[in-house]
């Protein structure tokens, strides 16, 4: 019964990981921005349906305000800092220390404002119920799951059958033919920002009523998105998922050999022996991009 | 004959080194002109700062005399200009489907008229019926080249840019691919602006030629002079 407790708890963890890190994977598979800050947007995100949700907004109003806040957060940091940054002719490294700026930037304001200790949204939906004798499910496990199927099944939809998600992937194999095309590559960029941004939404709010909140845990979203685009493959989507729900997976099934606190170890782990053994990743390209 | 397409003074280059310098070319109606030179001579960097991918360092670009200097490429796809890119001007992650569909919703075909569109450019390119729904990163470099240039026709451009569309090509695919072109070009009276390397199969569709050197341009005539002048076309 352990192992089947272990296995929802992961499923519910992978499917917050696979919203999470598939955000990122969208944003740095088509701009080629590492997106560090994407942390800060899980972050606020979160804060925003916490304050709003405890000051009586209701669940409804408190989701479309975490989403303005974490899709306004993406558009004003891609159009004030990454966007001039690329006019100058910026590095990769140079967005990356930008966008890491941001990011601490982001956790010391939550920080001041918030507290630094963890926050949890007080919510019935969080309470565990017994399923099966000792499997204790709650829930907000089902909700996870059930989002993270719309989302990213939405996700797959739009990419291959809308006009701006066929852009979103052109933009991936070659800016400049994107221009060619007549297209503008800067309003494509700003696109994979506002989509990449919204999809942690769910994820933020499921966690601000699970594990709870505090203002550094955009590090932990940050690391577990960075090693679920290696691992599921760079540029890959469907990789990303899949590699998000394996973690997630990994990471509580560990429980059966390992202590609690080498869970996280796990996924790094995994990280590692990926970039050894298949440094394509799951469903990646075997070449470089 | 007033130019559909002409540069006056024309610079251009990259991060402040010039690659072109001062040029003048005319492209008039219906006209098929070919631009030859060597790697480097600036034949790209032409066609891209008359498009508007690159910003001019100088001179003026002017379509049908209006002057679009500084213009974007939607800018100048607007003025009914399409460009064919150097290399494979496809995108490996898109079926030819969604190349086709992105490059009419780019050109803001209207969407009624989009099916009769890609039925026009199959009509014209009838093989690329056979990959319609594969992958381009799966196709032959033939086979990119050509669905580049359905794309490029999808916005039924009266001007057409193609940058040496023969590159890594067989000469016999080349012309085969340079066929239905020439027969489009004279039934619609198509401006084309060919870029090219392979100069004798280029010459025999082109009605003008020039040729570049070092970013200026040396050499302006018929292509018949041109096939006659030993000394030029043994440069080339």
């Amino acid at each position: 019964m352990l192992a089947i407790q272990l296995a929802i708890t992961g499923l519910q963890t992978g499917a917050l990981y696979a919203l999470t890190a598939v955000g990122f994977s969208l944003i740095f598979g088509s701009t080629r921005i590492f997106h560090f800050a994407h942390g800060a947007s899980f972050v606020i995100a979160a804060y925003f349906f916490y304050a709003t949700f405890g000051a009586g907004w209701g669940v409804i109003p408190a989701i479309l305000a975490s989403a303005f806040g974490a899709v306004a957060f993406g558009l004003l940091l891609d159009r004030l800092v990454y966007v001039p940054i690329q006019r100058h002719e910026g590095s990769f490294f140079t967005v990356f220390v930008a966008s890491f700026g941001v990011g601490i930037a982001v956790q010391n304001v939550i920080g001041m404002i918030f507290g630094r200790g963890y926050v949890t949204v007080n919510t019935s939906l969080s309470r565990s119920v017994e399923m099966f004798p000792d499997v204790y499910v709650s829930p907000l496990a089902w909700i996870a799951i059930l989002c993270a199927a719309i989302f990213l099944g939405g996700l797959q939809f739009f990419l291959r059958r809308t006009h701006t998600g066929m852009a979103l992937r052109a933009l991936a194999d070659n800016p400049e033919l994107v221009r060619t095309f007549g297209l503008n590559p800067r309003a494509i960029q700003a696109a994979a920002f506002a989509i990449g941004s919204v999809i942690v939404v769910p994820a933020a709010i499921i966690t601000s009523a699970t594990t709870g909140l505090s203002p550094a845990i955009g590090h932990h979203v940050m690391l577990i998105s960075l090693a679920a685009t290696i691992v599921g493959g760079i540029g890959s989507i469907s990789g990303t998922m899949l590699a998000g729900v394996l973690l997630g997976l990994a990471e509580s099934l560990a429980l059966l050999i390992v202590d609690s606190q080498w869970t996280e170890a796990v996924t790094f782990a995994i990280l590692f022996a990926f970039i050894i053994i298949r440094p394509s990743g799951l469903l990646g390209r075997a070449t470089a991009h | 004959m007033s130019a559909v397409l002409q540069t006056a003074g024309l610079a251009a280059g990259y991060g402040g080194r010039p690659v072109i310098n001062d040029i003048d070319v005319v492209l008039n109606p219906g006209e098929v002109l070919c631009m030859i030179g060597h790697n480097g001579a600036g034949k790209s960097t032409l066609l891209k700062s008359m498009f508007g991918l690159i910003a001019p360092d100088g001179g003026q670009v002017l379509v049908d005399g209006k002057d679009m200097t500084g213009c974007s490429p939607r800018e100048m796809a607007d003025t009914g200009i399409a460009l064919v890119p150097e290399g494979r001007g496809v995108f490996p992650s898109l079926s030819v489907t969604d190349i086709f569909a992105l490059g009419m919703h780019a050109a803001r075909v209207p969407k009624p008229e989009r099916p009769e569109r890609v039925d026009w450019v199959l009509g014209i390119l009838p093989v690329i019926r056979e990959f319609m729904h594969r992958p381009a990163s799966t196709l032959s470099g033939g086979q990119q080249q050509m669905v580049s240039i359905g794309r490029a026709l999808l916005s039924r451009p009266r001007i057409l840019l193609m940058d040496e569309p023969s590159i890594g090509l067989a000469p016999k695919l080349f012309q085969d691919l340079l066929a239905p072109i020439r027969a489009l070009q004279q039934r619609e009276g198509l401006s084309i602006l060919l870029v090219e390397q392979n100069v004798r199969e280029a010459l025999k569709i082109s009605d003008r030629a020039v040729v570049m050197k070092s970013g200026r341009m040396i050499w302006e005539g018929a292509p018949e002079e041109l096939s006659d002048n030993d000394k030029l076309m043994g440069l080339y």
